[in-house]
């Protein structure tokens, strides 16, 4: 699904400073894990989701997704790839607050190039418990409904890879743990879930933890495995 | 791309910030108000200008000769044009290829005119047979002067409107006999109201008797104060005219680094301009409505920067999720479009609302330059898209990484 060769990541600040987000990173996610990236904040896994979301470039090394080397693609294919393969979800929901709950699940689907299947938005909403919800406005909901309206509008171009970046960072236990539920059941019918954290409770969901500090992999482990296995292992 | 659902959603972006949208259109409905009212404005005062030219002439097609080098203002009269224009230049105008027929004036303001007690003091105009019908009209009763009457210079008169309602109030004209400077005429028809010229003065108060009578009758004068010569096809104006001014050149005398000694005037293409931009005054206001329409411009252009600003988060989403740069670029173009096109035609509605209270006050026609406003309204899109380019480029621009960091 994921593979990741040699990944670095340079970034050129605004004073002209050069700062290094990743350095050497080599892994390979499996169609179906549930992965999570976690680190101290600086470690460089939002970089690395960035990178395999396919919004930002490597500065070195080589990333595939589903076998498709990604170096080189134009602003189009990446936007396609990203459109039909990949579902967002951000800690801060993201929802355009303008919009409805529908709206914003059907956003994907006007950028996609397909026609806009209103069914399969409101299938989507079904999945994460808000059908009825779908003429409210963003603003009108909870912050555990908005980000379980965001978890639909990744869902509604049926991509096979989903990237969160703390999906919970801004709920309560209880919405956290609904998301965190949506996401064990996204993944349990067979899509692969990358998520960044760094709360144990829950990377706890997942079965496979790459732990990041300074740009490096220190730690992947397999969660149900119990044990540590270095990169020579996978 | 899906063009369709991204108009759907530069449209909402209008439409769920209303206030905003409104914001966006107003430069644009003020600057193009101002054009419409302008433009509405002229196109009527134009066309009432070009009814008094009609009301006075019938027809544009035509070469007007007038004796004397240009320098008479206003109607011709025997009183203020040289004696130079005679009863033969008519006849060897007739005969010119260009012409189909010419009609011959020799007229005079302000004769005493009497019938029984009651005077009046009309312009007397001394006519061919045929002025009437070139000038498009006809009696209202009785008849016209005939070739026969030319020919016998028969003491017959025709009476406009006007003189018509002083002398004979209330009873028939036609068949009575009046006095026009002691000598009497009989009225054979009367003639309908035209209403008035150019100038604002009536176009009733006037007697048309025979040429060959006023002249050896009544004022004993042989040259004509003007003479009016139809073309055979308007196509040819400036032709015609051109052998008119060669023919009476020759027939005059006047050697070839002379001046004529008359003016040739085509009516078509003198009013060809008028009132197009008939003041400084209306140059300036036209100016002040195109520069507000582009400040309307320049409101679109800062409103959308800083919606660009505001809606980074909603970029990035959009463009994590599948976006692509021109998507985001049209997306902000219509965006910017949709606002000074419905800008545009607010400002039409507004601006044609004014203008015909302020037409039907002056009592002018009603005129709607179709063209004239299209214009407008192309360039109040032009103006709105102009704004709208640079703020969709930034937005286009905006890295996802960056904004969705926030």
């Amino acid at each position: 699904m994921i593979s990741l060769k040699n990944i670095g990541k340079i970034y050129q600040r605004n004073d002209g400073a050069s700062v290094v987000a990743l350095r050497d990173v080599s892994f390979e996610v499996q169609r179906g894990e549930f992965v999570t990236l976690r680190g101290p904040s600086g470690s460089g896994k939002s970089s690395l989701l960035n990178i395999i979301g396919c919004l930002d470039r490597p500065t070195s090394g080589t990333f595939e997704l589903e076998g498709i080397p990604l170096a080189g693609l134009a602003d189009r294919e990446l936007s396609q790839i990203r459109s039909r393969r990949i579902g967002f979800v951000f800690q801060a929901f993201h929802l355009l607050p303008r919009s409805t709950a529908l709206e914003n699940v059907e956003l994907p689907m006007i950028y996609s190039g397909r026609p806009v299947d209103r069914t399969k938005a409101l299938e989507a909403l079904a999945r994460v418990g808000l059908r009825d919800r779908a003429d409210h406005y963003s603003a009108e909901l909870s912050g555990g409904q908005q980000q379980r309206v965001a978890l639909a509008r990744a869902l509604s171009n049926d991509p096979a890879l989903i990237l969160a970046d703390e999906p919970t960072g801004n709920l309560d236990s209880v919405a956290g743990h609904e998301v965190m539920s949506l996401l064990v059941s996204l993944n349990e019918e067979g899509r692969t879930i990358v998520l960044v954290t760094h709360d144990d409770a829950v990377a706890a969901y997942a079965n496979r933890e790459i732990r990041l500090c300074d740009g490096r992999v220190i730690e992947d482990r397999s969660a149900r495995a119990e044990s540590i296995s270095g990169e020579a292992a996978q | 791309m899906n063009g369709f659902a991204i108009n759907g959603l530069a449209l909402r972006a209008l439409s769920r910030a209303p206030l905003r949208a409104t914001l966006m259109m107003l430069g644009i409905v003020v600057g193009i108000g101002a054009l419409t009212v302008l433009n509405v404005m002229g196109e009527a005062t134009r066309a009432d200008t070009m009814k008094r030219f009609r009301n006075m002439l019938g027809t544009f097609d035509t070469v007007m000769v007038r004796p004397g080098a240009g320098k008479t203002r206003g109607m011709v009269s025997l009183t203020n044009v040289p004696p130079t224009l005679k009863f033969e230049d008519a006849e060897a105008i007739a005969q010119s290829p260009e012409i189909r027929q010419v009609a011959l004036l020799q007229n005079a303001f302000g004769v005493d005119v009497k019938y029984r007690d009651r005077s009046d003091t009309p312009a007397i105009f001394g006519v061919s047979a045929n002025w009437e019908q070139l000038r498009g009209d006809d009696v209202a009763e009785g008849r016209f002067i005939s070739d026969e009457d030319i020919r016998a210079k028969s003491r017959v008169a025709v009476l406009g409107a006007g003189v018509v309602s002083l002398l004979f109030p209330g009873e028939s004209a036609v068949g009575k006999t009046i006095r026009i400077g002691g000598v009497p005429f009989q009225v054979i028809g009367t003639l309908p109201s035209r209403g008035a010229g150019p100038t604002g003065a009536s176009l009733d108060d006037l007697i048309a008797i025979p040429v060959t009578t006023a002249s050896t009758r009544l004022f004993n004068r042989d040259y004509l104060t003007m003479i009016v010569a139809q073309l055979r096809n308007p196509e040819r104006a400036d032709q015609a005219v051109e052998s008119v001014r060669s023919l009476l050149r020759t027939r005059h005398h006047i050697a070839t680094a002379a001046l004529d000694d008359f003016t040739l005037t085509n009516p078509a293409a003198m009013l060809k301009n008028v009132n197009r931009m008939n003041s400084i005054l209306a140059g300036l206001l036209q100016g002040v409505a195109i520069l507000a329409t582009g400040i309307g411009g320049l409101v679109i252009l800062g409103l959308m920067l800083a919606g660009v600003t505001q809606r980074r988060g909603a970029i990035g989403v959009a463009r994590a999720v599948g976006a692509t740069r021109s998507d985001i670029l049209v997306q902000f173009v219509l965006e910017a479009g949709w606002a000074s096109l419905a800008g545009g035609l607010t400002g039409i509605v507004i601006g044609a609302a004014i203008a015909w209270l302020a037409v039907r006050a002056q009592n002018l026609p009603m005129a709607l330059p179709l063209a004239s406003l299209s214009e407008n309204l192309a360039f109040a899109i032009l103006m709105g898209f102009l704004g709208g380019l640079y703020p969709a480029w930034r937005a286009a621009r905006v890295d996802p990484v960056t904004a969705l960091r926030a």
